[in-house]
């Protein structure tokens, strides 16, 4: 009886873990195979016939172009990395100052900044739109990192404020009186006692910056500064659809965002439930 | 090494008095403990000496330096905290190497000085491990070595023991005080434990409300409490304290303790009493102990029975109640005792405190 339960049990991880990986494993299967095979009825779970068609294609490989899928790789790695450097710079000195210093209307400006967030990105989209326009910042990487950086500002400084609050306050008190200066005693020991939480809100912000589509579609409008997902829309044709490209982009960009986060899963566990108690 | 002087310090959070008006020479090499009950004011007086926290108004000198606009890094102090405060992610050597890695000091100078920091709290074998693979006592050692090898003009210790278990808290006192003797510098100390107190101090401040009530040397503040408060707050257990009326019989006076229960003022005292009707009686509980014989003119006897015993070992504290009040006794060649058995008590009258019952300073 006890077998069978454990049976049971390990049927159902199963059964929800393909639920979950569905998606991703059609994805990465329809990279792979040309498009009038995805869509053949009944479904064909195992190709035929695998190809690298679509890849070769979109990276120009051997001459052919379809989507500038390079161009639009770069976009999306300068647009994230910046946009999260920059948040992560400024989110961290804000959340080191709400941790650390009092001033006046300290918890309206927290709360201001968690109100914040609670917006729908897309409904500032057309705002955003006119007033980039007007300073003729639309469609650049400049304007998108701008926007990235004011979305993930108030998540990391959400975060990393849980984080110094952990750190007991006399231990930059100790390596004040041990002759560091106020930002030698943040940056040689409070920085690299809060680096785990830090690392955990670089890789939010990140992926935040990586996956956003709903604003990069209004702001960007050309190849100087269409970012990944703006680009897949390039397979969408007024009659056709092409599948397998779409998937290979999709590919294209899942793949970073997966190792990256392998890479820093340890932060990030311990970056959600370590910052999640602060009081 | 240097003095540390403060004129007329007071810090104030909003309306708060956290310290008020103090005034306090520390001469070089004074080994100075600042005593009181949570929030008085002794760790706020502390911190603002390492220049953690900021002066609402008044002066700090050290080493005849103003220091008040100094940043803590300038002012050449070093800081002992409770928690220890070890950096979590550098070992012991680097640690205790880290004030002096900031300070731009000579790699072999470095090498030195920790070596010497070492050496003399035995922390030889612990160099390269981390504050998390220490006990508590280890930690304390080493928040004191990383002080020791900056050579401060003054060390400050906030509470350092409080954290260690009562055995190693004992063994760490011996140890500052040896480390006192050995360095030569001025330590100022802040606890709230009176025994930690008396045993270290060259000088003892006791704080209350931001105030100070007494300063003086532990055996000073010990047998001339200047007021109530210090008198029940030094010494252990604390000074028995009891009101009483002043009553005048056949031109003499004498003080009731309980109904029918007159203890007679010494004679040396009797003409500061003449105005009065009510004071407070304190007296230490090793002033009052069973006494067989009841003839002496220096004591006063009176017989009463037990309500409780407590066998110490080399002495049996026994508990009395006079005017419904718990007044403690110490018995120094204990025997078995009986509860409710009739005892005679003799009370040293040349120790006994007498206090005025409105300002709660003693009358002298």
């Amino acid at each position: 009886m006890k077998q069978i339960k454990k049976i049971g049990f390990w049927f159902l991880v199963l059964f929800i873990l393909l639920l979950v990986c569905l998606p991703g494993i059609w994805i990465f299967v329809s990279a792979f195979r040309p498009n009038p095979e995805i869509l053949s009825k009944p479904a064909n779970w195992i190709p035929d016939r695998w190809t690298i068609f679509e890849f070769t294609q979109m990276f120009s490989i051997k001459g052919y172009v379809s989507v500038p899928a390079f161009k639009y790789l770069m976009n999306s790695i300068i647009i994230s990395f910046f946009s999260t450097i920059i948040a992560i710079t400024i989110g961290m000195m804000g959340g080191y100052a709400f941790a650390r210093f009092n001033f006046k209307g300290k918890n309206k400006i927290f709360l201001g900044l968690m109100l914040a967030r609670a917006v729908p990105g897309i409904s500032l989209s057309l705002p955003l739109f006119i007033l980039f326009a007007k300073l003729g910042i639309i469609n650049t990487s400049i304007g998108v990192i701008i926007v990235y950086v004011a979305m993930n500002v108030p998540f990391t400084i959400w975060l990393t404020d849980g984080f110094f609050r952990q750190i007991p306050k006399e231990m930059s008190e100790v390596a004040r009186t041990d002759g560091c200066t106020r930002f030698q005693a943040f940056w040689n020991i409070e920085l690299p006692l809060a680096g785990p939480g830090i690392g955990a809100a670089a890789i939010f912000a990140f992926l935040l910056s990586w996956n956003e589509y709903a604003l990069a579609s209004v702001l960007t409008r050309t190849i100087e500064s269409k970012t990944l997902p703006i680009g897949m829309m390039d397979y969408l044709d007024e009659f056709t659809i092409n599948w397998a490209g779409m998937c290979a982009i999709a590919v294209v960009m899942i793949v970073p965002a997966i190792i990256i986060t392998f890479m820093v899963q340890k932060h990030l566990v311990s970056g959600l439930t370590f910052g999640g108690v602060k009081g | 090494m240097a003095n540390v002087d403060l004129k007329n310090l007071t810090k104030k959070y909003g309306d708060v008095i956290a310290v008020q008006n103090m005034d306090l020479n520390i001469p070089h090499n004074e080994f100075l403990v600042l005593v009181g009950p949570s929030g008085c004011g002794k760790s706020t007086t502390l911190r603002m000496i390492a220049g953690l926290e900021e002066i609402t108004s008044g002066e700090i000198y050290i080493g005849d330096q103003l220091v008040n606009e100094k940043d803590p890094k300038d002012r050449n102090v070093s800081m002992v905290f409770q928690n220890y405060a070890l950096y979590p992610h550098m070992t012991v050597k680097e640690n205790l190497g880290f004030s002096l890695k900031i300070a731009k000091v000579d790699k072999k100078e470095i090498e030195q000085r920790v070596k010497e920091a070492v050496q003399i709290l035995g922390l030889d074998e612990l160099q390269k491990r981390k504050p998390s693979q220490l006990s508590g006592g280890q930690r304390q050692r080493v928040a004191m070595g990383r002080a020791i090898v900056r050579r401060p003009d003054a060390f400050l210790f906030d509470e350092p023991l409080s954290n260690l278990d009562a055995k190693l808290r004992t063994q760490m006192r011996t140890e500052i005080k040896k480390l006192h003797q050995k360095l030569q510098t001025t330590i100022i100390y802040v606890t709230h434990d009176q025994v930690e107190a008396m045993t270290l101090a060259d000088r003892i401040i006791i704080m209350k409300d931001g105030y100070i009530e007494q300063i003086g040397s532990p055996i000073e503040v010990f047998n001339n409490p200047i007021n109530v408060f210090v008198a029940t707050f030094i010494g252990s257990p604390p000074m028995n304290i009891l009101e009483a009326e002043i009553i005048k019989r056949d031109g003499k006076i004498y003080f009731e303790l309980d109904q029918d229960v007159l203890m007679p003022c010494p004679e040396s005292k009797a003409s500061l009493l003449s105005q009065k009707n009510k004071v407070i009686i304190g007296i230490r509980s090793e002033d009052i102990s069973p006494s067989n014989s009841n003839t002496s003119d220096e004591f006063w006897y009176f017989e009463k029975n037990i309500d409780l015993a407590e066998p110490l070992g080399t002495e049996t504290q026994l508990f009395i109640k006079l005017k419904n009040k718990e007044i403690i006794s110490r018995m120094y060649n204990p025997r078995e005792i009986e509860i409710g058995e009739q005892i005679n008590f003799a009370v040293n009258l040349n120790k006994i405190h007498i206090f005025d019952n409105e300002t709660k300073k003693i009358i002298k």
